[in-house]
């Protein structure tokens, strides 16, 4: 960023290439908590995850091998650090 | 009238500086803003998320939706510390 030069993974396309195959946290607009591995994302944000887990407020439902989320449900995906 | 300056302008000058995030809904982020795009979906880092129940949770780095973003407060250090001055 020093140097004017966009950083790594600054806008949002480039975050989502970096974090691909990374195990990702992704919240719904209802407050639903899925994490998993980010398999692929598109445009609308429809996302692929596998190894996903179902958090509903802080406790885990269930497990999914893999699963698709619609992207008009997604408020963030966040990288699990 | 030359020097009106666009609303995503005044985001662009957001890149690398502290912003606070509320949505339609009653949940609000504070974080450094990496980038955004058309849609103002957000890269944020060192984030936290306020909840309406009070809870604050962090997060390293998130992609926010632009599509349930309310406002955007440039520089604005959350609900807490706000209500706490």
């Amino acid at each position: 960023m020093e140097n004017g030069a966009a950083r790594e993974g600054g806008d949002p396309s480039g975050f989502l290439s970096e974090i691909i195959g990374a195990p990702v946290v992704v919240k719904l607009n209802s407050g639903v908590i899925y994490k998993g591995e980010l398999q692929s994302v598109d445009g609308y944000m429809n996302i692929a995850l596998e190894k996903t887990e179902e958090f509903v407020d802080g406790v885990k439902r269930r497990a999914y091998g893999d699963a698709f989320i619609r992207g008009n449900n997604v408020m963030y995906i966040a990288a699990e650090d | 009238m030359a020097s009106q300056i666009l609303p995503l302008e005044l985001i662009d000058k957001c890149i690398g500086s502290r912003i606070w995030v509320i949505m339609k809904s009653d949940t609000e982020f504070t974080g450094t803003l990496l980038g955004f795009d058309d849609y103002v979906n957000m890269v944020l880092e060192d984030v936290t998320e306020f909840d309406y129940t009070g809870t604050n949770t962090k997060r390293k780095r998130i992609l926010l939706n632009g599509n349930n973003v309310c406002m955007l407060v440039p520089g604005g250090s959350g609900p807490v510390t706000e209500a706490s001055s």
